[in-house]
């Protein structure tokens, strides 16, 4: 929803309501790197980034067709493919701040740092980054989709409510503290602010 | 007779051409001078924000930046010359409507020229908050022509 409204906002230029919604998503996706340390097991990052024996390993049991729905969390790929999406739209936001709009009127809160002209190839990164998010994410919901045709597999179901039914010995997903999530939305949002003031 | 006629046939065949690809060039060459001219308008309004946005704003800096609005607004359109809009076969974001409302566009850059002029006495009295409070007129005055006239699209 954000994701579209900021493009919605960027393309047409009402760029005081986008940098309003960048601020949100900037402060999800701190949170999101925040949680990928102190989170839920399948939340982290040294749960669901694995290394490349592993994902061989997952990769020839899919092409041998080799159904195994005991994967809790994200699958090796999946887990890099979150990766990379998160990390791109790290790199989009932090443009986002350095951008200058054509008239210069509307920087971003960090652009004051770098020149007009600067600032415009900023905005130009900004466009094509968004390009590569928009690979990425169609690339994930067609993994999403082949799951859930192919392999009879909802994946988006555990997602939202973290309980999924499995077979075979994996360890169930065991959530973080009420107090950690807390903990970890005060200091994103700090952070976030002290982005956004400069 | 018949190769003497060809031939000035084509001597004036290649003098149009010529002509044509020159006036073509003049077309590229204001179009560019035009972005830069409006590079330099965007170079003063964020200087003018950065400046505003700073904790303990120059009077000084801006007034650079204000006066600099004020010589250029009104020149706007002279940058505009016939031919030089989408037709030119150049990148530009100018719209055909520029020529073809000519009236709509010269009130709204007299609307700007008035405003950064409003503004260059603003900032001339050195009142940062009178000048804080009359930036966004000016931005507005800009965002006239380029929501009428400016194509959508970086």
């Amino acid at each position: 929803m954000l994701f579209a409204a900021l493009w919605w906002t960027g393309e047409t230029e009402q760029l005081d309501l986008h940098r309003d919604a960048g601020y949100v998503l900037l402060g999800l996706v701190i949170f999101r790197l925040i949680w990928g340390v102190v989170g839920g097991s399948t939340a982290r990052f040294s749960n669901f980034l694995r290394g490349p024996r592993e994902i061989s390993t997952y990769v020839g049991d899919l092409i041998r067709r080799r159904t195994d729905r005991s994967v809790i969390g994200h699958n090796p790929l999946g887990g890099w493919s979150v990766a990379a999406m998160l990390a791109l739209l790290a790199a989009e936001l932090a443009l986002g701040l350095f951008t200058v709009n054509v008239d210069g009127d509307q920087p971003g809160p960090l652009a004051r740092f770098i020149s007009f002209d600067q600032g415009r190839a900023v905005a130009q990164w900004h466009d094509w980054v968004f390009n590569g998010l928009l690979a990425l994410i169609a690339l994930h919901l067609a993994a999403i989709a082949f799951h859930a045709v192919i392999k009879r597999d909802n994946l988006v179901g555990p997602m939202l409510t973290g309980a999924k039914r499995h077979a075979g010995d994996a360890a169930p997903m065991s959530p973080a503290p009420l107090w950690r999530l807390a903990a970890a939305i005060v200091v994103s949002a700090a952070i976030t602010l002290l982005i956004v003031r400069g | 007779m018949r190769t003497k006629a060809l031939l000035t046939g084509a001597a004036a065949a290649l003098a149009l051409g010529a002509a044509g690809a020159a006036l073509a060039a003049d077309m590229a060459g204001a179009i560019q001078a035009r972005q830069a001219h409006y590079k330099e308008i965007g170079k003063a309004s964020k200087g003018i924000y950065d400046e505003l946005n700073k904790p303990t704003p120059q009077a000084a800096v801006i007034q650079g930046y204000a006066h600099q609005l004020d010589t250029l607004a009104p020149q706007i359109p002279s940058w505009f010359p016939v031919g030089s809009g989408p037709e030119a076969g150049v990148k530009t974001r100018a719209k055909a409507e520029i020529w073809s409302q000519p009236a709509a566009f010269k009130s709204a850059a007299e609307g700007l020229a008035a405003a950064a002029h409003h503004f260059d006495a603003t900032a001339a009295g050195g009142d940062i908050g009178a000048i804080r409070a009359e930036y966004p007129t000016l931005t507005k005055a800009c965002g006239t022509c380029h929501t009428q006239f400016r194509a959508k699209g970086g």
